[in-house]
């Protein structure tokens, strides 16, 4: 596999924010999914549990911190991002040497009900307030009182944070946040889209090792030059026909989130079968926080980020993949049925009916590498692509 | 006609009003064979055994709450496997009633396509009907809780049931001083795991919504006037009811009401079936804080259908010999 250039400024724009975390005077621990813009507004430093455990994955020590969770009787069927996180705090360290103590929690469960119960076990370890941002599962329509239901929580949050930090949100500073954020999604949603050309000049796992920026840093300006930077790079390789993988015979997309402690294995798994896993699910996720350009800023925060890829029923998240089985042009699916994401992989046997390309279902769970069963997914994989 | 719901949540006082027979669908002790085709094997199995029970049986429709990730899930299933459904969506955070009330309105105009009318008349009297049941059960709980006759109760008619529990009330005799369990968790739908208990020496407590979850409310003092204010009502009713570990509260309720159940128990059983995310991220805290309080705890992890009720009974036995 070509590696992207880019993937090297990761490295150091993500250790900057780690660092940065380390010095900041307030800071709120926060789910992926929620309104992030609003903290970037107060100046309030946001930190990634979920990217956290991300890294610890990529790094095979997912295992070794879920265990600090589990002897605390945490059960090992619950989530391996909050294992492995509450199991970091246990631990007091962690591969980067933990994370910063929060000032407060921010948990919004338009991703998941686990969040909800994951920061509050956080919030009686750390005794600091929790704010849970609760936003209806939009199963068919998005309907007034919904909106008008998040709409209200986003004006209670902002009371809320103002309180506990003592500061006071800026509307001019609040926009100009929103804007940067649309924009940085915007450039993150142009460098997937290169990945509909012919051969495709990056893999998912290009978009697995360089979304943190997208998840951690959106509202900014690193994350606007960093995925200018990367938008680039991949232009280049698109007008030089540079093929991401040696030879792409196979086109595939990945659906739920990447097994961090097997990527390499699955980059050269397939790039060995000529397969190119082209675009996934997971990454695709956050090209839809487009907050709009409307005068009510909060209003149109409540509608994106509540219907969010995984606040919706089966029969939208089915739609969208068949757009994005169109837009990359794939000839196939492969399923990730993770154990650690319920609302993720739940409805998958119903949504692989319902494709217009065969599927593949594979078993295993993102971070913890201790229920990877190599053989059984191999047995699998291989099937698959011989019948492609 | 029944209508099928999972949940202790759902406005059982809507569907009965509308004509339908609210009917709590619990796993049974028909193995999980069909169900294992819609959803994968880490799901627990009150929802797998739920979608076996609605696979086979007859049901004119059924109505969820986003309680957990995996209800949240179920609804899309149930649908995708030919059946009638209707989500409503529960708040998770608990306090704003003006919103439920909404989707309260909504549900009714769904129940409307189901064939059922609602108005406040009829309304009024399925309220009256169910608070009369849950006092009554209440009551029989006082004397000698009585989990099959509680769980019975939800899969008949609200009328029935009244008339069964009384005359459970007049037979039950009040139960010997004997040291005292909680046992909390979310459903366990076989009578014969709380006999377990009682063959051990133990008398029990409850904090099950296949127990006093289902009828421990505090209700609003207000009356209802128009078909509006008993939506209100209902809203208010339910946020109000005994807290579960699938919602958010201020100041940690569901916490706080565990351990005051807790006060007068010996020891103090987790009841909790397998994949059940919600209780099991509350279990470790939970136990250190009744640890803290001096009361022997344990933790059962179940799975429906319950094969080995003699494990069970081991581990309750050990239990009480350490009181």
């Amino acid at each position: 596999m070509k590696r992207l250039r880019i993937s090297e400024k990761m490295r150091e724009l993500m250790t900057g924010y780690y660092m940065a975390g380390m010095q900041a005077e307030c800071n709120a621990w926060i789910t992926s999914g929620a309104p992030v813009e609003l903290l970037h507004a107060l100046d309030v430093y946001p930190v990634y549990p979920e990217n956290h455990g991300a890294l610890i994955g990529a790094t095979k020590l997912g295992g070794y911190y879920c265990e600090f969770a589990e002897k605390n009787g945490f059960s090992r069927d619950l989530c391996s991002y909050a294992r492995c996180d509450i199991g970091c705090v246990f631990a007091g360290t962690s591969p980067i040497g933990g994370l910063p103590k929060p000032t407060f929690l921010f948990a919004c469960n338009n991703i998941c009900n686990t969040v909800v119960k994951w920061y509050e076990v956080l919030s009686r370890i750390f005794k600091v307030p929790l704010f849970v941002l609760d936003m209806p599962f939009i199963r068919k329509e998005l309907k007034d009182c919904h909106l008008r239901y998040v709409e209200e929580q986003l004006y209670d949050f902002i009371s809320f944070a103002e309180r506990v930090t003592d500061r006071k949100l800026d509307d001019a500073k609040l926009r100009d946040v929103v804007l940067k954020s649309m924009e940085s999604v915007e450039l993150y949603s142009e460098c997937l889209r290169t990945a509909a050309n012919k051969p495709s000049p990056m893999t998912c796992f290009d978009a697995f090792v360089n979304m943190a920026p997208i998840v951690c840093l959106r509202g900014t300006d690193h994350a606007v030059s960093f995925y200018k930077e990367m938008k680039q790079e991949l232009d280049e390789r698109v007008k030089e026909g540079v093929s991401a993988i040696e030879r792409e015979e196979i086109r595939l997309l990945w659906d739920n989130i990447p097994v961090w402690y097997r990527l390499k294995w699955f980059g050269e798994f397939f790039e060995k079968r000529n397969a190119c896993l082209v675009a996934d699910t997971y990454t695709n996720a956050w090209s839809g926080f487009k907050v709009s350009r409307g005068e009510d800023v909060l209003s149109g925060m409540a509608e994106v980020y509540t219907v969010s890829y995984l606040n919706i029923g089966m029969e939208m998240t089915a739609e969208i993949i068949n757009k994005l089985i169109d837009l990359y042009d794939v000839d196939g699916v492969v399923m990730h049925s993770n154990r650690s994401c319920k609302p993720y992989s739940f409805g998958q046997y119903e949504i692989q009916k319902k494709l217009s390309v065969p599927s593949v279902i594979i078993e295993a769970d993102m971070v913890d590498e201790r229920v990877f069963s190599e053989a059984q997914v191999v047995t699998r994989l291989e099937a698959f692509l011989e019948m492609l | 006609m029944k209508v099928g719901y999972l949940c202790t949540f759902t406005p059982k006082e809507l569907i009965h009003s509308a004509g339908f027979l609210p009917y709590r669908v619990f796993a049974t002790d028909r193995p999980i064979n069909l169900a294992s085709a819609y959803i994968q094997s880490y799901s627990c199995s009150q929802a797998r055994g739920s979608l076996e029970c609605a696979l086979q049986d007859d049901f004119h429709a059924f109505v969820f709450t986003r309680c957990c990730d995996t209800l949240m899930r179920l609804t899309d299933i149930f649908e995708f496997a030919g059946k009638r459904v209707c989500n409503i969506e529960f708040p998770t955070k608990i306090g704003n009633v003006e919103y439920y009330v909404q989707e309260l309105r909504d549900f009714i105009e769904v129940l409307r396509e189901w064939g059922g009318e609602v108005n406040f008349e009829r309304l009024m009297e399925s309220l009256k009907l169910y608070r009369k049941l849950e006092e009554k059960l209440k009551q029989l709980f006082a004397l000698s809780p009585d989990y099959e006759t509680a769980i019975k109760v939800q899969q008949i008619e609200v009328r029935d049931a009244i008339k069964l529990v009384d005359e459970k009330i007049r037979t039950a005799k009040k139960e010997k001083e004997k040291p005292k369990v909680l046992i909390t968790g979310s459903v366990c739908p076989y009578p014969k795991v709380y006999e377990i208990f009682r063959e051990a020496g133990f008398s029990v407590k409850d904090d099950l919504c296949t127990g006093s979850r289902f009828f421990e409310y505090s209700y609003p003092d207000f009356e209802p006037v128009d078909l509006d204010s008993a939506l209100k009502f209902i809203a208010e009713k339910y946020m109000n009811k005994s807290p579960c570990p699938t919602k958010h509260y201020e100041k940690d309720k569901r916490f706080e009401y565990v351990l005051k159940l807790a006060e007068d128990c010996d020891a103090v059983v987790f009841l909790l079936v397998k994949f059940c995310d919600p209780h099991f991220f509350d279990y470790p805290q939970l136990r250190a804080r009744l640890e803290g309080m001096g009361k022997k705890v344990a933790l059962i992890e179940l799975e429906f259908p319950v094969v080995s009720f003699e494990q069970i009974r081991t581990r309750v036995e050990a239990l009480r010999e350490v009181i």
